[in-house]
């Protein structure tokens, strides 16, 4: 399997090189320093499938992403980032790619990922699965914490947050009864029974951070 | 992805310093011999003396001169002196322009009523005093030359602020860039290199260190990530102001719980200093609704026209008051207005007690500031 590699830091070209290596079947045929340079390269040279970074000099991003799936349709590109999942990932995925990982992956987890695209497969690591997993179910009316109402959802974030019901009945110009009540009537919306089952369904659904 | 705002000059124009040092006097009498004197009698003064023998004349002059004081004789052939006066007054550009009437001895009280009714801040008998014309004339030269040194010093204000946003918004960029490429990419090499040295290891004790060094490499990056983050998202300058304000709306509600609801147009990229501005002042909105209002929940709309982009944030807080508004240290809503006003743009802010604020912010995409 030929592979074309780019990333402006001679570190991570470096690191990529070593671990490719490993891989008896894999070899790097072109080596790009800007999304200039890859792009010329992937015109010049013969290749397989392409490791890129999200982010260089020159042409780069999306933009680099557009270019190389209009010139080389049917080829895999694994875009290499420095930015989380929930940055850039479906966007990536969205203009193209046939993977999305970030820099701090484990290295089996890279090299997991460029055997599945070179085989024609895509990759998605576990989180990235998470965030488009919940993007597709995006109906906001199916989440129960959507049926809350704006006080409602303030006060449970308040309580997941660890705030006492004094501390939020202040915060928010409430009476420490009246913040009980609406505690009550949350747990019943989100069908919970404890703060600490509480704490645990906004860290699930991401609602805290 | 390098320029990120553009500098603006902040130097002084040596023409204004120029116009600073003579003050334009317009004289304006139909008889040749009292304007000859009149001249001759204020060219003590040493400023620019421009001279007009009728009412139209006098009204072409001060089309195109901002004058300290006009001298206006108020018998005269066509337009008379106070109809010139009113139509000296009636433009923008004059409209404050000082005017002394002089006026024959036989003009009775009844005219000088008319002559202040159309603006007169003087009157002067002819034949007037030499003396009394002359310290009258410099009080007015003086008043001009103040408050154009004001405006000045103004103008140059509103620059060293947008200077200084520019400066800052580039310092940011350029760390943000540094910490998050630089660093990050290090980490990474690091983190590489770890794992080729757990591949050679068998020892469980030094597995565990690699592991965990791996561990340690992993919660550096999200604090690098962090940090460039906090200075400058990555978002605005790789996908634009629509997904960034979407990104911000989101990290919003996280971060304090109050509900956002964005409405925005389909993601495009447009003009990067504008997309910042507009975002840094979303920001200022945001924190302000985190700090003042006790809203729970927050209205956002973004939309993008030919001509311009506009923000509206709308929470169901408390409502900002006016005296709020004017207050001397709302400073964080006087940096809106200037980051707005860099683009020749607006920022409206209207509150309801007990019903919440609204800000509205429209921001021109045809005008660019000219570099």
């Amino acid at each position: 399997m030929r592979i074309l590699i780019a990333d402006d830091h001679p570190i991570v070209r470096h690191g990529l090189k070593q671990m490719l290596a490993a891989d008896p079947s894999a070899t790097i045929v072109g080596e790009a320093t800007n999304g200039d340079e890859a792009l010329a390269l992937a015109r010049k040279l013969e290749w397989d499938m392409a490791i890129f970074d999200f982010t260089m000099p020159g042409r780069s991003g999306l933009d680099l992403l557009g270019d190389m799936k209009k010139e080389f349709p049917g080829r895999p590109v694994l875009i290499l980032s420095m930015h989380s999942e929930d940055v850039h990932g479906s966007r990536v995925l969205r203009g193209g790619a046939a993977g999305y990982i970030t820099k701090d992956s484990a290295p089996q987890e890279l090299a997991t990922a460029v055997r599945k695209v070179a085989n024609g497969g895509k990759y998605v690591s576990a989180s990235l699965a998470e965030i488009l997993a919940s993007e597709c179910s995006s109906d906001p009316q199916k989440a129960l914490h959507e049926k809350l109402s704006d006080r409602e959802y303030r006060v449970m974030w308040l309580l997941a947050t660890g705030k006492q019901i004094s501390e939020i009945a202040k915060e928010m110009g409430l009476s420490p009864s009246t913040v009980s009540t609406y505690r009550t009537r949350i747990l019943r919306k989100l069908g919970l029974t404890s703060n600490a089952a509480l704490v645990h369904y906004a860290v699930r659904h991401q609602l805290v951070g | 992805m390098n320029d990120v705002a553009h500098v603006p000059e902040v130097e002084a124009e040596p023409r204004a310093e120029e116009a600073l040092e003579k003050a334009k006097i317009l004289l304006v009498d139909d008889e040749p011999k009292s304007l000859f004197a009149l001249q001759e009698l204020l060219s003590q003064l040493g400023q620019n003396l421009m001279v007009a023998q009728s009412g139209e004349e006098a009204l072409r002059l001060a089309l195109k001169n901002d004058f300290a004081v006009i001298l206006l004789d108020v018998r005269m052939p066509g337009i008379d002196g106070f109809e010139t006066a009113r139509l000296v007054r009636s433009r923008d550009r004059s409209k404050s322009t000082p005017i002394i009437f002089l006026t024959a001895a036989a003009d009775e009280m009844t005219a000088m009523f008319r002559g202040y009714e159309v603006g007169a801040v003087d009157f002067l008998m002819k034949p007037v005093i030499p003396e009394v014309l002359k310290s009258k004339v410099a009080v007015f030269v003086e008043l001009f030359r103040k408050s154009e040194r004001l405006r000045e010093s103004e103008d140059k204000l509103r620059r060293l602020a947008a200077h200084l946003i520019s400066v800052r918004e580039e310092e940011r960029a350029h760390i943000a860039r540094e910490i998050h490429d630089e660093l990050g990419q290090v980490l990474t090499g690091i983190k590489m290199e770890v794992g080729q040295l757990a591949k050679r290891l068998t020892d469980p004790a030094l597995l565990a260190k690699t592991d965990s060094m791996s561990k340690l490499i992993d919660s550096t990056v999200q604090t690098v990530r962090k940090i460039a983050t906090g200075l400058r998202p990555e978002m605005l300058d790789d996908m634009g102001l629509i997904a960034a304000v979407a990104w911000q709306a989101k990290e919003f509600q996280k971060r304090t719980g109050i509900r956002c609801r964005a409405k925005l147009p389909p993601e495009v990229k447009f003009d990067i200093d504008i997309s910042t501005a507009m975002f840094r002042i979303f920001q200022e909105i945001l924190t302000n609704v985190a700090r003042h209002s006790r809203a729970t929940r927050v209205d956002i709309e973004l939309t993008l026209g030919a001509e311009q982009v506009g923000l509206e944030v709308t929470d169901n807080g408390v409502g900002i008051q006016d005296d709020e508004l004017t207050a001397r240290k709302s400073l964080g809503l006087l940096g809106m207005q200037e980051r707005a006003l860099l683009f020749g743009g607006d920022v409206r802010i209207t509150g309801t007690p007990g019903h919440g604020t609204r800000v509205s912010v429209t921001i021109p995409l045809s005008s660019r500031k000219p570099k």
